[in-house]
């Protein structure tokens, strides 16, 4: 089931496991193991209640209580790190900062001059097709473009891996598809290890190389699928369609 | 701190077991608050018995309740409470009223408000206290001065709070109804007014805080009995346990009546979604 | 909610809106005629046109107003000052929160005016008495706002920043202060209208001194309607440029990129 791959940049989970407060409740993640490759794409899909977005956070470092062991390029997880981005659901961008700006925040830290940021910033808006949009706001962008410019926020460190927390959860159905295919776009030229979290298998059939598909009460892995399909594939074609209607008979059909 | 820890080094050890530094900082959770009140008290009382604070500045905190005691006997206390109250209650419960009456209007007809909000607008420019000089030559120093200005207190909250209440229907809710051709009448009543409650409800709580700050200033600037009366009176004779005494019931009464009308205006919001 | 968000509501077709007091200038005319002329509590327009003309022509007015507002502005600035570090001290340390808070809000119950005369015994009844006072009425508003507006910034917001690694200096200046700024705003505009309630309040009790609050109590006390017809105009105008001011900073500062 764990395809140990052993590589140094590679993501690796040992044993995670995690709790809240209430010992008599089943664990919220139980014995997690996985290994990531570095530029793999890997989806984690499952019903609500599974755990995907705490196992998320925990990755991420923005929660280390935990049992177990999470390491990635070789070192500990313990806190959060430039070099592991995330994408939250709700675009949380700072409504008193325009686009730019925005995308500027994660770069506060980062070890660059302010050209170099100034064209970093430039060159991921364009990325995501937002160019000549610096300088809305917000509250002038639609869902779908205020994810997109999270989404830049996400990768203008260039950040190893990236984390992505069912990041078109919240958009309408068109908007979704045109940035699932963004994103696959984007991997495919920046080919950043992305692990993306998602309620939707016929968007992690779409994206992935592999599909990690987790259950709940406990949380726990019920299946790792290779998707093995040639890219780049698009929402209507046939293999993705017939791969999705498997994976949702087998693990989504029966009641929980 | 102490999970983590024990976790590298126990990693069979359950996470959720509480460690006697849980208990500790447990305590001290719950006695922080009365860290200040505490300190505070006992400053107070050293002070005075040891004379650094002079009892013309800050009697003794024993005599004052002693005072309070002495009052409570003597049924003094009763008859300035007494009438504290029933003024702010005429003045609270007039005010709010006719500030239902006043903003119901306002909200319910564009013309009334076109002519009246304007000018509404602009004496409510002027403080409360502003009118008070007015009054006092209008109506003179007795209890209908303070009736008239702790009932502009509370009429102007209410009356805005009111008016915003009935123009707030959601749009949506107007629609149902006119989906099921109610009739003028029953829009008001079943759709407008309901809704409108809340947010009257938090007006009149606000009311309330602004009427008991009026009441206590005019009783300080003219009454000849009341609680700000005996602020007055204590002040003048230098009695400043009585004054203390005072203040601390006018305290009481504002944060009791506070209280209750906080629980009253929760209830009027159960179930709404803002 | 004082009349902050109301002036809002004001209706188009202003024209319906100068009838009421037209008309009741009109009465005010005719009735003052019909009554006996001179001082009394009856008072015609004109004798009140006449006395704020003599207010300002002999500097009474500048004098009176002058005083009021320096101490008004002196009190807020007080009061918002310690009420901004105070504020941001319980928004900010849940430690200082608990142990401060409880106290605080059991002292802001007690209806601000009763203190004075406690004031009055340790600092006379002149400008010192005057400006404290202020300073606590503009004090508490602040606080309030300032440590809701600092504890209600969403976690995801604070997600965000450590995501990004900011350290806590970098996440106070550049997400806290920024999410909280428009509720430490709203304190800090009803503590310049709450300082200027309590100027009046203050001016009548601690009678020392002169400003616009003894310039109506004077004209109580002496049965002069005019002097107090025009006393209350001036509040009422002073009031509505306070309100006006803060509106208009509220505005070109919060609404243009506000909107979340």
């Amino acid at each position: 089931m764990t395809t140990a791959i052993g590589q140094d940049s590679g993501l690796t989970l040992r044993h995670v496991s995690k709790r809240f407060n209430d010992d008599a409740a089943p664990p919220v993640l139980d014995r997690i193991d996985l290994s990531i490759a570095s530029g793999e794409f890997v989806s984690i899909v499952g019903a609500s209640g599974c755990g995907k977005s705490t196992l998320l956070r925990l990755i991420a470092g923005l929660d280390g209580d935990h049992e177990g062991e999470i390491e990635f390029d070789g070192k500990r997880v313990v806190t959060t790190d430039l070099s592991r981005g995330i994408v939250f659901q709700d675009h949380r961008l700072f409504p008193w900062l325009d686009v730019a700006q925005n995308v500027a925040v994660a770069l506060r830290n980062a070890p660059l001059s302010k050209a170099e940021k100034a064209r970093a910033v430039a060159e991921h808006v364009e990325l995501v097709g937002l160019k000549g949009y610096e300088r809305h706001y917000p509250h002038q962008l639609s869902g779908g473009m205020a994810q997109r410019v999270a989404i830049a926020r996400g990768l203008v460190n260039r950040p190893r891996l990236l984390l992505l927390d069912e990041p078109f959860g919240a958009l309408d159905a068109l908007t979704r598809s045109r940035l699932q295919l963004e994103l696959q776009r984007i991997w495919e030229r920046e080919r950043i290890t992305m692990v993306l979290v998602t309620h939707d298998v016929e968007e992690a059939v779409l994206l992935s190389d592999r599909i990690v598909v987790m259950q709940a009460r406990p949380g726990r892995i019920g299946e790792v699928i290779d998707v093995g399909l040639a890219r780049p594939r698009k929402v209507g074609d046939r293999e993705v369609a017939g791969l999705r209607d498997d994976i949702v008979d087998t693990f989504f059909t029966e009641a929980a | 701190m102490a999970n983590a820890l024990t976790r590298v080094f126990l990693p069979a050890y359950r996470a959720r077991r509480t460690l006697p530094g849980d208990t500790l900082r447990s305590i001290g959770w719950t006695a922080l608050p009365w860290i200040v009140p505490i300190a505070l008290a006992l400053l107070w009382m050293t002070g005075s018995r040891y004379g650094w604070i002079s009892a013309q500045v800050l009697p003794p905190p024993a005599l004052v309740f002693e005072t309070l005691g002495a009052l409570l006997k003597n049924g003094e206390l009763w008859i300035h409470v007494w009438a504290s109250m029933t003024r702010a209650a005429v003045g609270f419960g007039g005010g709010v009223a006719l500030g239902i009456l006043l903003g119901g209007l306002l909200g319910l007809s564009r013309t009334f408000e076109a002519y009246v909000l304007p000018s509404f607008n602009a004496i409510v420019q002027v403080p409360v206290l502003g009118w008070l000089p007015f009054l006092m030559i209008v109506v003179g120093i007795g209890e209908p001065l303070k009736y008239l200005l702790i009932g502009h207190a509370a009429l102007v909250p209410v009356t805005l709070s009111t008016l915003q209440g009935f123009r707030g229907t959601p749009r949506a809710l107007q629609e149902v109804a006119a989906v099921y051709r109610y009739s003028r009448w029953q829009v008001i009543a079943r759709v407008t007014l309901p809704s409108a409650i809340p947010v009257i409800g938090t007006g009149v709580r606000l009311a309330f805080t602004k009427a008991w700050l009026t009441l206590v200033v005019v009783e300080l600037v003219a009454s000849s009995e009341g609680l700000g009366y005996l602020i007055v009176y204590g002040r003048q004779l230098f009695q400043l346990d009585l004054v203390l005494a005072a203040v601390l019931i006018v305290g009481a009464i504002g944060y009791a009546a506070d209280r209750l009308l906080n629980v009253f205006e929760r209830r009027l919001q159960r179930g709404r979604s803002v | 909610m004082s009349t902050l968000d109301w002036e809002a509501g004001t209706v188009k077709g202003s024209w319906r809106g100068l009838v009421l007091p037209v008309a009741a200038l009109a009465v005010w005319w005719i009735v003052s005629r019909g009554a006996q002329a001179g001082h009394g509590v009856m008072v015609s327009p004109a004798q009140v046109w006449d006395t704020a003309v003599e207010q300002v022509r002999s500097g009474a007015l500048v004098r009176a107003l002058s005083a009021s507002l320096a101490r008004e502005l002196t009190g807020f600035a007080i009061g918002t000052g310690l009420g901004l570090a105070l504020g941001a001290l319980l928004g900010i340390s849940k430690l200082a929160n608990r142990a401060i808070a409880p106290s605080f809000n059991t002292f802001k119950q007690v209806s601000l005016f009763a203190w004075i005369p406690l004031i009055s015994v340790w600092f006379g009844l002149g400008d010192v008495a005057k400006v404290v006072f202020l300073s606590l009425a503009a004090l508490v508003p602040v606080v309030m706002h300032t440590s809701d507006g600092i504890r209600a910034v969403p976690v995801n917001w604070l997600d965000v920043a450590r995501a990004y690694r900011y350290g806590r200096l970098q996440t106070l200046a550049y997400v806290v202060l920024p999410a909280a700024l428009p509720s430490i705003f709203t304190g800090v505009y009803l503590a310049l209208i709450y300082s200027w309630l309590a100027t009046l309040g203050a001016e009548y009790l601690l009678v020392a001194g002169s400003g616009i609050g003894n310039t109506l109590v004077d004209g109580s006390e002496q049965f002069r309607m005019d002097l107090v017809v025009f006393g209350v105009i001036v509040v009422g105008l002073t009031g509505w440029a306070l309100n006006a001011l803060a509106r208009g900073v509220q505005r070109r500062w919060f609404d243009t990129s506000r909107a979340a």
